[in-house]
């Protein structure tokens, strides 16, 4: 059995005195947002729906093949930040990293838990739940080639995090009908383009009157902007199939317990298929041969488009060679120093190298 | 009649699966009889063989909907190379999440959630005692440790919750078949081919009036309840195609072909719980025969694709 370990992250920016929620107390902070539930308004959502099918409808390019363009939070995070960035990080695999492995490990673990109640070695049981996921095979082989000190740092970070989960997050009713890592999917356009997402947790019935399903995604790293518009994303997409709301969306810190939970309201579902829109105005025009504009942001020293990215060696102040191995050196230097080794303008971004984590593990399977 | 099942309250149940199963369980519209049956029938008969008559001996043709909806890609669909089996979660999580329903039906359990564990540990059980295998995955699913299992499990979870929601199943006055046989048929031909339609649920419905020759209650299971008629409810990932149609009307054609003996259903509805996806037809001759047409394009691209590839 995993001996709890209330450590909070050295990074975490939370006062000392501060305590993860846990158990009834977690509960209660999902299941009460502090503002009422939203009533079911099917008009609202018709509305909703009709809007972001005519916003989508007209900026459809001509040439456009007939295999639906699939968004997913992390296309449209990137092709927001930087769309050039988004065309290079559509070629080749991710290259598996610490942050990645315990991010996918975390969240088989949490599954686990949900489903069975209990995890009892971390390590082995989250490795033979990726070992039955064929996207993960690349993600194990790694792992099972780590040398024995990088495979001790991973399981003991790990193994912290499971004890932090096992510790603080109750059993969830069955009567809350709670699904793990569910798919969901909004079509429009007439079915040229598909709003994906696979959630980790999900909660509660579908809405007769009022919204009552929770959304809760784990992440394994820190806390990053970007967090909220995924979850506002989810809260679309789940808006447009149900057709309700979520009553809220919610982010869960397995490395520090922190737990940011917001109310859905109509606001943010209508902030959300405006970024929406905007993300696919580009994708569209990307899909069709467009020309990539290059934003430079905090991000661009982890680009694979910086060896080629003017204003990305600008933003970065150096000068990259041709062949991209700078950036992976990059790459490796932020993940074997730590996130202690990262500078002020990389902080600003979220930790980069555990972007990955949750990318590969909870969205592998969103566009398929 | 047996007592219905009862698992939640309608008043918990959201107006659009409340409406989606009414329709479902409506008494059936339009009266099929065996005529139209056997003129499908005797369509595919005509123009089947002949198109595999050059496959190798000892091939066959197996179209089930995934493979219908591959072909409609063209060759690049029915050309796909299948890798050599292995148990995934995925090839689990119907088998499992449908009897994980059935015993909350059952009132052996609350939610598919709470059921599947107990379900799976049970087949195993079963397994190891008698040798039989409810599943075909028992040895194994059996063999996996905690943490595999647990996958397995959770998908199981997830798929039979979505379809647990979808459906309003206070308004089935008796319980539904879930699950079972695959409908099946065999073309009779110099190489087998073979249809196989699989729907989630059968449920006994009410004749159309027209054709009624007793009166009954609807929401009947096909076997024991009284409706002559018969309704089929699928469960799909994703979203409907633009085909969708003839999606639901193959199950139909399965259906209605695997034994003489058995209504034509009337109605078959689509669940696509990913995009909270319902549709429903009503069926007539016409979805029957365009179902039929689909499958014998669907059986002709095969066997030129193999065919090409032989050669």
């Amino acid at each position: 059995m995993l001996v709890t370990d209330e450590r909070i992250d050295k990074d975490s920016q939370m006062p000392e005195e501060w305590r993860p929620l846990a158990g009834a107390e977690l509960l209660e902070r999902l299941r009460v947002t502090g503002r009422p539930r939203p009533a079911l308004d099917p008009t609202m959502f018709r509305r909703l729906h009709d809007r972001l099918n005519e916003a989508l409808e007209s900026s459809m390019p001509p040439g456009l093949g007939s295999t639906p363009v699939v968004i997913t939070k992390d296309k449209l995070t990137q092709v927001l930040t930087c769309e050039a960035h988004h065309v290079a990080s559509q070629f080749g695999e991710r290259r598996p990293s610490q942050a990645m492995a315990c991010g996918a490990l975390i969240d088989s673990l949490f599954r686990q838990l949900v489903v069975t109640g209990r995890i009892e070695d971390p390590m082995a049981d989250g490795l033979a739940a990726l070992t039955l996921d064929d996207h993960q095979r690349a993600l194990v082989e790694w792992i099972n080639q780590l040398r024995a000190p990088q495979r001790s740092e991973l399981a003991v970070e790990v193994e912290r995090q499971a004890a932090g989960l096992v510790a603080r997050w109750p059993a969830l009713s069955p009567e809350w009908l709670p699904r793990t890592q569910e798919p969901i999917k909004a079509s429009l356009a007439g079915g040229r383009i598909l709003l994906s997402a696979r959630i980790d947790l999900a909660v509660g019935r579908p809405a007769v009157d009022h919204a009552s399903v929770g959304i809760v995604e784990l992440k394994s790293g820190k806390r990053r902007a970007e967090h909220r518009a995924d979850l506002h994303f989810y809260a679309l997409i789940e808006a447009l199939r149900s057709p309700a709301p979520p009553f809220m969306v919610a982010t869960y810190y397995s490395r520090t317990g922190e737990l940011d939970v917001e109310p859905v309201s109509e606001d943010l579902l209508v902030a959300a298929a405006r970024r929406t829109v905007a993300g696919a105005e580009a994708l569209l025009r990307l899909a069709t041969g467009g020309e990539a504009h290059r934003t430079p942001n905090p991000l661009c020293g982890w680009c694979d488009a910086l060896p080629t990215c003017g204003p990305g060696q600008e933003r970065t102040g150096t000068s990259i060679p041709q062949d991209g191995s700078r950036a992976r050196e990059l790459s490796d230097e932020v993940e074997l120093s730590g996130d202690d080794g990262l500078s002020g303008e990389v902080e600003l971004s979220g930790e980069v190298g555990l972007s990955g984590a949750d990318e590969l593990s909870g969205d592998d399977g969103e566009g398929q | 009649m047996t007592a219905g099942p009862h698992p939640a309250s309608s008043a918990f149940v959201s107006p659009s699966v409340n409406a989606f199963t009414a329709q479902l369980l409506a008494p059936a519209h339009i009266c099929i009889d065996d005529g139209v049956r056997q003129s499908v029938r005797d369509h595919l008969l005509s123009a089947v063989p002949s198109l595999v008559d050059e496959l190798p001996a000892g091939d066959q043709v197996v179209i089930t909907l995934p493979v219908l909806r591959q072909t409609l890609l063209g060759p690049d669909g029915s050309l796909r190379v299948d890798e050599p089996f292995t148990w995934k979660p995925a090839f689990v999580r119907r088998s499992l999440g449908l009897a994980a329903i059935e015993s909350c039906l059952q009132h052996r359990h609350g939610t598919p959630a709470e059921a599947v564990g107990a379900v799976a540990d049970e087949a195993v059980a079963t397994w190891v005692r008698t040798g039989w295998r409810t599943f075909h995955w028992e040895p194994w699913y059996g063999g996996l440790s905690v943490g595999a299992r647990s996958v397995v499990l959770a998908e199981a979870a997830t798929w039979a919750t979505a379809l647990w929601s979808g459906v309003d199943w206070n308004q089935f006055a008796s319980l539904p078949t879930v699950g079972g046989p695959d409908d099946q048929w065999i073309c009779t031909a110099a190489r087998t081919v073979r249809l196989k339609g699989r729907s989630e649920l059968r449920v006994g419905i009410a004749a159309p009036h027209c054709c009624r020759t007793g009166g009954h209650g609807g929401g009947g299971s096909e076997d024991n309840g009284p409706g002559p008629s018969m309704a089929l409810l699928s469960v799909s990932g994703g979203a409907p195609s633009e085909d969708w149609r003839t999606e639901l009307g193959f199950l139909a054609l399965v259906a209605s072909l695997r034994s003489p003996s058995r209504p034509v259903p009337a109605r078959v509805a689509g669940l696509w719980p990913d995009t909270g996806a319902q549709r429903m037809i009503e069926v007539d001759a016409g979805i029957l025969g365009a179902a039929a047409d689909r499958v014998i394009a669907a059986v002709s691209e095969l066997a030129a694709a193999r065919r090409d590839s032989a050669a």
